[in-house]
């Protein structure tokens, strides 16, 4: 009986993850369309790009990039099942790593200078992106006493009030992992290019649209963890990340992309010197 | 029963390294080994704890001065050995430990009531069965390789005799000093696992190996002398060398703290902790199976089991702080320099170093979920490291060069060992395997102390990055076509098969450990449905394997689906040549394409920050033994 | 399964990306192919993304002569496009070799290179036309495979 429930749950999960992660993509098109006096895909289009992936002709340089993408969405899958079981948010964060960890693999498979040179990029970005969200769960555990995420219900007051860098630090965080401006070092969205596309540039068709989908996982993770700093209410919990979702993508229409120092040095080195401040403040 | 497996287990190696190294026939060398590697590993597995309160006790008579002389001869040893090379600190430093041998065994030891010699629990059973089967493994492995590598020295006389004859003698000295449980005798087995530590660095009796060899030799011998006036301190609060007694006696004993400071020290300099880690970097020049045995599964674990034994006896004091963070410093510095390495044994030495700091920090925390993972990590590092070791040394025998560059592609060159490299790394850094696992624990028990948490991220983010940066490099290939099969010795494949599937598969066996390490009221926290839980979260371990192995098979038969199309060349703006990694350059000529990794030299080379980051080491080791005095 | 391949086929016409590579043209061809990303033209609205990277793209847009040297890199980049693709020249030039075809250096006209499926004339084309030449090259997805 409890496995059915943990089954349907998990399936619940990932249909539900697919549908919204592949909505708030249509809605970072037609947004970003808009502000740039344009019309935007129909909100169907992620998910017609993703069907037409699937159906082009396998290839590959390397067995590892065949490989990759089904490891990374096996992994981003269960990242995203486990914290709707609200288990341990250290092993959500530890699964959820082992996507990453499997795509610069893949890509770094791969002869190519814009893919090698982007996994470089891409481990700097690992590396903040991590880090950060580790600290998040480090704010969990000296509120609630566990890691757990069921122990959020036993909070009153939402975590943002007394976090406030930290929420900005995740804010950087979730700008590097969504692929925007000014941090798109690694493997940039659709039209804009760096390196090509970084390190999606060697993977193709079906390997492409798994890995499409793993991003899809990836973000709604990162806005369901958004949903953490107000977990008080129904509302902020929805509200809280689509203000971030639409922040972030304002700052990708406003912003120029930076150098991976830029994001190393100032932008991971005070996001993290801000969060560490606010952990002994919460702390103590 | 058991008296007659530690017989085998710490007296045969002695007798199989004599026959090794009086013996003039291959075969019979070979024989030996193998027979000694499969007693060991079968003793390892049928020896039980725990044993009986004076076991070993009737042979007192015989054990104790048969390890006095050898004591003797050990500290004659070296110091001939300080003469013969003329270096003033082994010489000072083995006077030092001579006179104060004499001094304590003959005068303040004399008063010494009899008590059980030998001790097995869970800590020394996991660390036996490292040391024999993981140390079989890699002398297995170590006979095809030491034939090549006499080979491609062109050596006139073989000098694999006194190699493997030091190798089985260590292999004895590390049983022996993990099942003693006496701490004098303790001393004697670290000594002497050190001389076999300088015998085997020196071996190809280069210029830089010696030198090395001599570096590593006056270290450990000041850990030596620490550990001896540790014995000495500690004997005077409570007149007893009994290593389970001296633990209980000084729980809560101020005055013991002094003394546990210094076998702290001595245990650091063991384990080449931060200032401590240029000895093991130097040892990074000898061959494969050195490096893959005593310095990353066994000798430098000698200290944090020093650790995790006395653990129980600092637990909750400022020295255990001191040590949290000093263990949590260690992890964090050398995890950073090395991301600035590139060369790939050293790269494995500052990673080792760096868990190893891990686990002190984890004795230093103290509470039974920290030492649960401090025991965890060390089973799962030995078995993944050594088995990398083995991975890159087979490596470097082929490509003539420890540079990552060089092995770069290593996947199309040597596909069986580059594999198995990627999947050791893969064991060290992702989950369900073990060493995450243990990382996980030690979050879970660290959390309350926020200085630490914020070296453990830190220091994990960067851990992740020089592994998966050094996996790529070996996948980075590039050939489209099918790969040219490895031919090896079957000697050579076994050992990393066995390994990578003892990696790979042990972690099941950790629900059964854990619930074993945890006091007795909390075992049933462990195991239920494969579940490892602690206060603060839960780990699904067989889901999460489960899971694992699924998504594996299905992304190998994606593989095969995949193999089966068109394969293309990469991506050069269309200037692809015949060749995969040409591209048409200026002129029509074809030019190569070079990527390097980024090691961030001027963030985190080891020339430069070497000095800054031993001061701020040495800062917190003051810390420490200020914390000892203090109050 | 019919229901599959039709779901399959609206997904190939509706999301087309899109490679431009500038053969040796005068730049003309590609201004105005440019220019339908702008928002007065705005082709994204049909699913357009000009990705610049042959392993991504569906179509294959070329303009200019194709000369000597850089007919190698078209046949590599043709060779580097997974099925099924497409591939649209245009301007005069890409067709036939527009007003460069007498010239020594050039080969005249895509299709001798690599086989085109839909022709663009106009010199330099508009970016109707353009757009015009990509819908009918989707339509060609509904007999590829």
């Amino acid at each position: 009986m409890e496995v059915m429930r943990t089954a349907g749950l998990s399936l619940a999960t990932l249909t539900a993850a697919i549908l919204l992660g592949g909505l708030l993509s249509a809605i970072d098109r037609r947004l970003t369309a808009r502000l740039q006096s344009r019309q935007g895909p129909p909100l169907s289009q992620p998910f017609l790009d993703v069907i037409k992936l699937m159906a082009k002709e396998r290839m590959v340089t390397n067995p590892w990039q065949a490989f990759s993408p089904v490891a990374s969405l096996a992994a981003a899958a269960f990242a995203l099942v486990l914290f709707a079981l609200q288990g341990d948010l250290l092993v959500v964060l530890f699964v959820h790593m082992v996507g990453g960890v499997f795509l610069v693999l893949g890509a770094m498979a791969s002869p190519s200078p814009y893919s090698q040179t982007a996994c470089q990029r891409e481990l700097w970005q690992m590396l903040c992106c991590e880090t950060l969200l580790f600290l998040i769960a480090g704010a969990l555990y000296l509120t609630t006493g566990s890691f757990r995420i069921s122990g959020m219900s036993a909070l009153s007051e939402p975590l943002l009030f007394r976090l406030p860098f930290l929420f900005a630090a995740f804010l950087f965080a979730l700008t590097v992992k969504m692929r925007k401006s000014p941090f798109d070092l690694a493997g940039c969205h659709h039209a804009h290019q760096e390196l090509v596309r970084g390190v999606y540039t060697e993977y193709v068709g079906p390997h492409l649209g798994l890995l499409e989908i793993v991003h899809w996982f990836d973000v709604v993770l990162y806005l369901a963890i958004c949903s953490l700093f107000w977990a008080t209410g129904s509302r902020g919990m929805v509200l809280l990340p689509l203000a971030a979702f639409l922040a972030v993508i304002l700052l990708d229409n406003v912003a120029a992309r930076l150098t991976w120092r830029w994001m190393l040095g100032w932008g991971w080195g005070a996001a993290f010197v801000l969060s560490a401040v606010n952990l002994f403040w919460l702390k103590g | 029963m058991s008296e007659a497996i530690l017989v085998v287990l710490i007296i045969v190696p002695f007798f199989a390294a004599l026959a090794c190294f009086l013996s003039r026939s291959t075969a019979f060398r070979a024989f030996i080994v193998i027979a000694t590697a499969a007693m060991l590993a079968i003793s390892s597995l049928l020896l039980q704890g725990p044993l009986s309160p004076d076991a070993g006790l009737r042979w007192a008579g015989i054990i104790d001065p048969l390890i006095t002389g050898g004591d003797f001869l050990l500290l004659a040893i070296m110091f001939y050995l300080g003469c013969r090379y003329r270096h003033l600190l082994i010489i000072m430093l083995t006077a030092g430990q001579l006179g104060l041998f004499v001094w304590l065994e003959f005068f303040v030891f004399a008063g010494e009531q009899g008590h059980a010699l030998f001790q097995v629990d869970v800590l020394s059973l996991t660390l036996v069965r490292v040391v024999c089967l993981v140390g079989s493994l890699i002398c297995l492995h170590a006979m095809p390789y030491m034939q090549a590598h006499e080979r491609h020295l062109q050596l006139d006389r073989t000098r694999q005799p006194q190699f493997f004859a030091v190798l089985l003698l260590f292999l004895g000295a590390m049983n022996g000093l993990v099942l003693t449980n006496d701490l004098a005798h303790f001393y004697f087995f670290f000594e002497l696992t050190t001389l076999c530590s300088f015998l085997l660095i020196g071996h190809d009796g280069t210029e830089e190996a010696l030198g090395n060899a001599l570096t590593a030799l006056w270290m450990n011998g000041l850990g030596g002398l620490l550990l001896l006036l540790a014995a000495g301190g500690l004997y005077r609060q409570s007149t007893q060398l009994d290593m389970g007694g001296l633990v209980a006696a000084a729980a809560g004993n101020h005055a013991a703290l002094l003394p546990l400071s210094l076998l702290l020290l001595a245990a650091f300099i063991k384990s080449a902790q931060l200032p401590w880690q240029r000895w093991l970097l130097g040892a990074m020049v000898a061959p494969t199976p050195t490096s893959a045995l005593l310095h990353s599964s066994t000798m430098v674990k000698a200290g944090v089991y020093l650790a995790l034994r006395f653990a129980p006896a600092f637990a909750g004091t400022l020295l255990a702080k001191g040590l949290m963070l000093a263990g949590g410093f260690t992890f964090l510095a050398a995890a950073a320099l090395a991301i600035g390495q590139r060369n790939a044994k050293k790269v494995l030495a500052y990673s080792t170093i760096s868990n190893l700091g891990l686990i002190f920090a984890c004795a230093g925390i103290g509470t039974s979920a920290a030492v649960a993972a401090g025991m965890l990590l060390i089973l799962f590092h030995a078995v993944s490291k050594g088995l990398l070791f083995l991975c890159v040394g087979t490596a470097e025998q082929q490509v003539h060069s420890r540079d990552l560059e060089v092995m770069r592609g290593l996947c199309a060159q040597m596909p069986f060992t580059g594999m198995i490299a990627v999947l050791a790394v893969l064991t060290l850094v992702v989950p369900p395997f073990g060493m995450l696992l243990g990382k996980w624990l030690v979050f879970e028990a660290g959390a309350d102390h926020l200085v630490f948490y914020l070296m453990l991220v830190l220091g994990s983010s960067l851990t992740l990055l020089y592994w998966v940066r050094l996996a790529g490099t070996l996948l980075a290939s590039a050939e489209t076509t099918g790969f040219k099969p490895e031919v090896q010795p079957f000697l050579s494949h076994f050992p990393l098969l066995a390994l990578a599937g003892g990696a790979v598969a042990l972690v099941l066996a950790a629900p059964i450990l854990y619930g074993r390490l945890l006091p007795a009221g909390q075992s049933c926290l462990a195991g239920r449905d494969g579940v490892l839980m602690t206060s603060a979260g839960s780990f699904p371990l067989v889901v999460l394997f489960a899971g694992a192995a699924l998504a594996g098979m299905l992304a190998l038969s994606a593989v095969r689906q995949a193999m089966a199309g068109r394969k293309v060349t990469a991506y050069m703006a269309g200037a692809n040549t015949r060749r995969a990694d040409y591209f048409v350059g200026p002129m029509s000529r074809p030019v190569r394409a070079v990527v390097e990794n980024c090691y961030l030299a001027p963030l985190f080379g080891e020339e430069r920050w070497t000095l800054w980051v031993n001061l701020a080491a040495a800062g917190l080791l003051l810390f420490i033994l200020g914390g000892a005095l203090w109050k | 399964m019919g229901l599959i391949d039709k779901l399959i086929s609206t997904a190939r016409r509706r999301s087309p990306w899109l490679l431009h590579f500038d053969c040796g043209s005068c730049n003309g061809c590609d201004i105005e192919t440019l220019a339908c990303l702008t928002p007065v033209y705005d082709v994204e609205r049909f699913g357009v993304v000009n990705v610049g990277n042959p392993k991504h793209a569906d179509i294959l847009l070329v303009t200019g002569t194709v000369n000597h040297r850089n007919r190698e890199v078209l046949a590599v980049l043709f060779e580097q496009m997974p099925e099924p693709k497409v591939v649209v020249a245009i301007g005069a030039c890409g067709l036939s070799g527009g007003i460069f075809r007498e010239a020594p250096n050039v080969v005249g006209g895509v299709d001798k290179v690599i086989p085109v499926d839909v022709y663009v004339p106009g010199c330099p084309a508009r970016p109707e036309a353009i757009i015009d030449g990509v819908m009918l090259a989707l339509e060609k997805f509904r007999g590829k495979q």
